[in-house]
C-alpha cells in the first residue's frame, strides 16, 4: 500500500508494533519494513520536486538498525551512497536523505545525536567521494576517524544496490595497516561499563529517573556487539548482525570460544531488553528494573553480562597478541 | 611573665586563626557542593553568620559555656572583655578566640543543612538563636564542668559539642525546608543535583584538613611535652583513612571511584578522629579514619534515600562520623592517654567508657534536634515560612536575596540567551 504522509506510516507502526513487541526477530523485521515505506515515500516525494532519480543509489541504516538489533524505540543511523559524482546528483540525493530524516522522525524515529544521518553531507556521498572519505578516514588514525570507521562497519544497505556498501567495506578491510588499525578500533571500544560490583552486585543508576535500573545497553549488550565487530572486521565479514557474524565465525573454528554459548546468551539479553524494560521511550527502553526480577533471572543476567565481559577480553586478548607477533 | 604562659597562648592563638580559617573551607566546600546561581548567596551568608555567631558568642555564648552556673548551664562573664581566666595556663583572651572559633565552626556546620533554598532571614535568626540555645547547653555539659563532664565524656576536640551538634540542626533544617526543587522525581527517585565546582570542593577539604591541626591539636590548650605533634598526627592520619576508604567503597560498590564521596571521606576521617584524638593511638586513628570513610559512603545513600535533601552531605559527614568519632573512644582510648574518663573496651575499660560516650551522643543528639526542630518551626510560623518561593529558588538566591550573582557575566549571558 503507498502511503501518502509519514503519520499514515507512524500510525501503522503503531498498529503493528505491539505484536510484534515480544519477538526480536518479528520485531526487527518490521522495522525494515516501516523504514522502507519512508523511504519510498521519501523518494517519491523527492521526485515531485526535483524530479526522477539522476543515478542508481543505495541507503543504508548503521547503529542497532544495520546490526538488525533494534528495540521498540530507536534513533537514525544512516547514510547514502550515489554512483554518479555530479554537483546535481549531489544536491538530489542530500535533498533526499533530508526527506528521509524528516520522514522517519515522524514515523517515530528520533534524530539522531551525533548527526549520523543522509542528511548531513558527512553521510551522504557518491561513490568516488566515499572511497575518498574512507581513505581519509584511515589514513587519519584519530580518535573520531575510527569511531566513523566502526560504525560504518555495521552498514547495512536497506534500499538498492548492496555492491556499494560491500565494496566501501572490502576496502577497509584491505588496507595496508589492517593490524594496527584494529588495534586502534580496539582501543576505542576498550571501556567497559561496570555491571558487577566487588560483592556480585549488579550495578544501578544513583540518580536520575532511572535510579536503581541497570543500564542493559551498555553494561549487558555493547560488550558481545563490540567484541564480535572487533572480530568480524578482522576475519573481512561482510555481514553486519552480531547473531550472523557469530555464525560466520563459528566456521572459522575458533578454538577457545564456544560460539553457540555466546549466541544464545545474546538472544537471551536482547529478549531480557525486549520483556523487562519499560519500552515508553527510547531511553526507558535500555533501563532494566532489576529489582522486579526473581533471584533466578537475576542470576541470568549477572551470568550474561559476565560471559558478555568474558568474550569481550578473549577477543581483546587475541587483538593484542597478535599484535605483539606483528610488532616482534 | 611565665615562657610556658606565652608559649600556650600564641600556641592557640595560632590554632584559632586555623580554626577560623576553617570557615573559609567551608565556603569553599559548600559553594562547590551546590549550583552557580547561589554561589554569591552562599559564599557571603557565610562570613555573614559567622559575624552574628561572634557577637552573640561575645554577648552571652560564653557566659553560658564556661560562666559559673550549674550542671546544666554557666550564668556568668557575660560581655567577656579580655581579662584574664582564673585557672588557665594561657592568655583568656586566647582561650575566648579559640572558643568563639568552634562556635562559629558549628554554626557553620548546622547551616550547611538550609542550602539553596532558604530565606537570608531564616540564616540570620537561626544563627542567632541557634549560638544562644543549642550551641552553649552541650558545650556547657561537655567542656564547662556540665552534667556530662562529670560523668567523664570523651570529647577532646568537639565529634559531639561540635560537629554532632550542628548536623543535628542541619538535620532538623533539611527536614522542615524539604528537598531542592528538582531533587526528586514523582516516583520517588532522586536526581543528582551536581556541585557547580569539584575543584573549590577539593580545595576546601585542603583547607579544612590544614585547618583541622587547629581545631584538634590546638585543643591542648597548652605547648606541655609538645603533644599537640601527637595530636596532629592522629587527625592527619584518620583523615588520609577516611580518604581512601571512602574511595575504595565508592568503587567497590558502584564501580566508580565518585570524587565528591572521596572528598567526604576525608572530611569524615577528620570529624571522627576530632572526639579520640588524644586519647588513642595512632593505629587506632588510621582504623577510626576508615570505617568513617565507609560509613559516610552509605550515611549519604541512606539520607537520600529517605528524601532528605542534604546538599553538602553535613548530615553525613558531621552527624554520622560524629557518632562514630565519639562512640570510637569508647573502644580504643588507652589507659596512658585518657585523661579524662576511663579507657575503651579494647584497652581493658570494659564497657563503661563506651556506655558514657552513647549516651552523650543520645543526649546532646536528641537536645540539638529537637530543640532546633521547635526553634525553625516557630521561626517558620513566625516569618511566613523559611523557604524562598520557587520562582526565587528557581531565578537562585544570589539575585533574589542580594540582587547580583556571584558569576554575573556567565549568568546574564545565559538569560540573555533563554530569553
Amino acid at each position: 500500500m503507498a502511503y501518502s504522509c509519514y503519520m499514515e506510516i507512524r500510525k501503522f507502526r503503531d498498529d503493528k508494533i505491539k505484536q510484534a513487541s515480544h519477538d526480536h526477530i518479528k520485531l526487527n523485521q518490521l522495522h525494515d519494513e516501516i523504514m522502507k515505506k519512508v523511504i519510498h515515500l521519501a523518494l517519491s516525494q523527492t521526485a515531485e520536486k526535483l524530479g526522477p532519480l539522476p543515478c542508481p543509489f543505495s541507503f543504508f541504516v548503521m547503529g542497532s538498525a544495520g546490526r538488525l538489533e533494534q528495540s521498540i524505540w530507536s534513533d537514525q543511523d544512516h547514510g547514502i551512497i550515489y554512483q554518479d559524482d555530479r554537483v546535481e546528483t549531489k544536491v538530489y540525493f542530500l535533498e533526499l536523505g533530508k526527506e528521509i530524516s524528516k520522514g522517519l522522525f515522524q514515523a517515530g524515529y528520533s534524530y539522531c545525536d551525533g548527526g549520523v544521518m543522509a542528511s548531513n553531507p558527512l553521510w551522504c556521498k557518491s561513490l568516488y567521494e566515499w572511497h575518498h572519505q574512507l581513505m581519509k578516514w584511515i589514513f587519519e588514525f584519530s580518535w573520531e576517524s575510527v569511531r566513523y570507521l566502526l560504525i560504518f562497519i555495521d552498514a547495512r544497505t536497506l534500499l538498492g544496490d548492496e555492491g556499494f556498501v560491500d565494496t566501501l567495506k572490502n576496502q577497509i578491510y584491505q588496507t595496508a595497516n589492517k593490524d594496527q588499525l584494529v588495534k586502534k578500533m580496539l582501543n576505542n571500544t576498550k571501556y567497559l561499563k561496570n555491571g558487577i560490583n566487588v560483592f556480585g552486585k549488579l550495578v544501578t543508576e544513583t540518580h536520575g529517573p532511572y535510579a536503581g535500573l541497570l543500564n542493559i545497553k551498555e553494561i549487558g549488550i555493547l560488550p558481545y556487539v563490540n567484541a564480535v565487530r572487533l572480530i568480524a572486521i578482522k576475519e573481512n565479514l561482510l555481514t553486519t548482525p552480531t547473531l550472523e557474524r557469530l555464525d560466520t565465525l563459528s566456521e572459522l573454528h575458533f578454538s577457545d570460544i564456544d560460539i553457540d554459548f555466546f549466541k544464545d546468551q545474546f538472544i537471551r539479553l536482547l529478549n531480557f531488553r525486549l520483556i523487562y524494560c519499560n519500552q515508553t521511550n527510547y531511553d526507558s527502553g535500555h533501563y532494566l528494573p532489576v529489582a522486579h526480577l526473581s533471584r533466578e533471572q537475576s542470576k541470568e543476567l549477572k551470568d550474561m553480562i559476565k560471559n558478555g565481559s568474558a568474550l569481550f577480553h578473549s577477543v581483546r586478548k587475541l587483538i593484542e597478541k597478535e599484535d605483539s607477533h606483528a610488532n616482534e | 611573665m611565665d615562657t610556658l604562659f606565652l608559649m600556650n597562648s600564641l600556641w592557640v592563638m595560632l590554632g584559632a586563626v586555623l580554626v577560623i580559617l576553617m570557615i573559609g573551607g567551608f565556603i569553599l566546600l559548600e559553594t562547590g557542593s551546590t549550583r552557580m546561581k547561589n554561589a554569591g548567596h552562599v559564599a557571603g551568608k557565610t562570613i555573614l553568620t559567622f559575624g552574628i555567631g561572634s557577637i552573640v558568642f561575645w554577648a552571652v555564648g560564653y557566659g553560658l559555656i564556661f560562666g559559673k552556673g550549674n550542671s546544666l548551664i554557666g550564668f556568668s562573664d557575660f560581655f567577656y572583655s579580655g581579662y584574664e581566666i582564673d585557672g588557665l595556663a594561657l592568655s583568656g583572651s586566647v582561650f575566648f578566640l579559640f572558643q568563639l572559633a568552634f562556635a562559629g565552626i558549628s554554626l557553620t556546620i548546622a547551616l550547611g543543612g538550609f542550602a539553596e533554598r532558604a530565606k537570608l532571614g531564616a540564616y540570620l535568626v537561626f544563627a542567632l538563636l541557634f549560638s544562644v540555645i543549642v550551641y552553649p547547653p552541650i558545650a556547657h555539659w561537655i567542656w564547662g564542668g556540665g552534667w556530662l563532664a562529670e560523668h567523664g565524656k570523651q570529647d577532646f576536640a568537639g565529634s559531639t559539642v561540635v560537629h554532632l551538634t550542628g548536623a543535628m540542626a542541619a538535620l532538623a533544617a533539611t527536614i522542615i525546608l524539604k528537598p531542592r526543587i528538582g531533587k526528586y522525581n514523582k516516583d520517588g527517585s532522586a536526581n543528582n543535583l551536581a556541585g557547580h565546582n569539584q575543584v573549590f570542593t577539593a580545595l576546601s577539604v585542603l583547607l579544612l584538613w590544614v585547618g583541622w591541626f587547629g581545631f584538634n591539636a590546638g585543643s591542648t590548650l597548652s605547648v606541655d611535652k609538645a603533644f599537640f605533634g601527637f595530636v596532629a598526627i592522629n587527625t592527619n592520619l584518620a583523615a588520609a583513612a577516611g580518604t581512601v576508604a571512602a574511595m575504595i567503597i565508592s568503587w567497590m560498590v558502584l564501580g566508580k571511584a565518585d570524587v565528591p564521596m572521596m572528598l567526604n571521606g576525608a572530611l569524615a576521617g577528620l570529624v571522627a578522629i576530632t572526639a579520640s584524638c588524644a586519647f588513642v593511638e595512632t593505629w587506632a586513628a588510621v582504623v577510626i579514619g576508615f570505617i568513617a570513610g565507609i560509613l559516610v559512603f552509605y550515611s549519604i545513600r541512606f539520607f537520600e534515600k529517605r528524601k532528605i535533601d542534604d546538599p553538602i552531605a553535613a548530615l553525613s559527614v558531621h552527624g554520622t562520623a560524629g557518632v562514630w568519632g565519639t562512640l570510637s573512644t569508647g573502644f580504643f582510648a588507652t589507659k596512658d592517654l585518657a585523661t579524662v574518663g576511663q579507657p575503651g573496651l579494647f584497652y581493658g575499660g570494659g564497657l563503661h567508657q563506651l556506655g558514657v560516650q552513647a549516651m552523650g551522643v543520645l543526649v546532646c543528639g536528641a537536645f540539638a534536634f529537637i530543640v532546633s526542630f521547635i526553634l525553625l518551626k516557630i521561626m517558620k510560623t513566625a516569618m511566613n515560612g523559611l523557604r524562598v518561593t520557587e520562582e526565587e529558588e528557581i531565578i537562585g538566591l544570589d539575585m533574589s536575596e542580594h540582587g547580583s550573582y556571584g558569576y554575573p557575566e556567565l549568568l546574564k549571558s545565559e538569560q540573555r540567551l533563554n530569553a
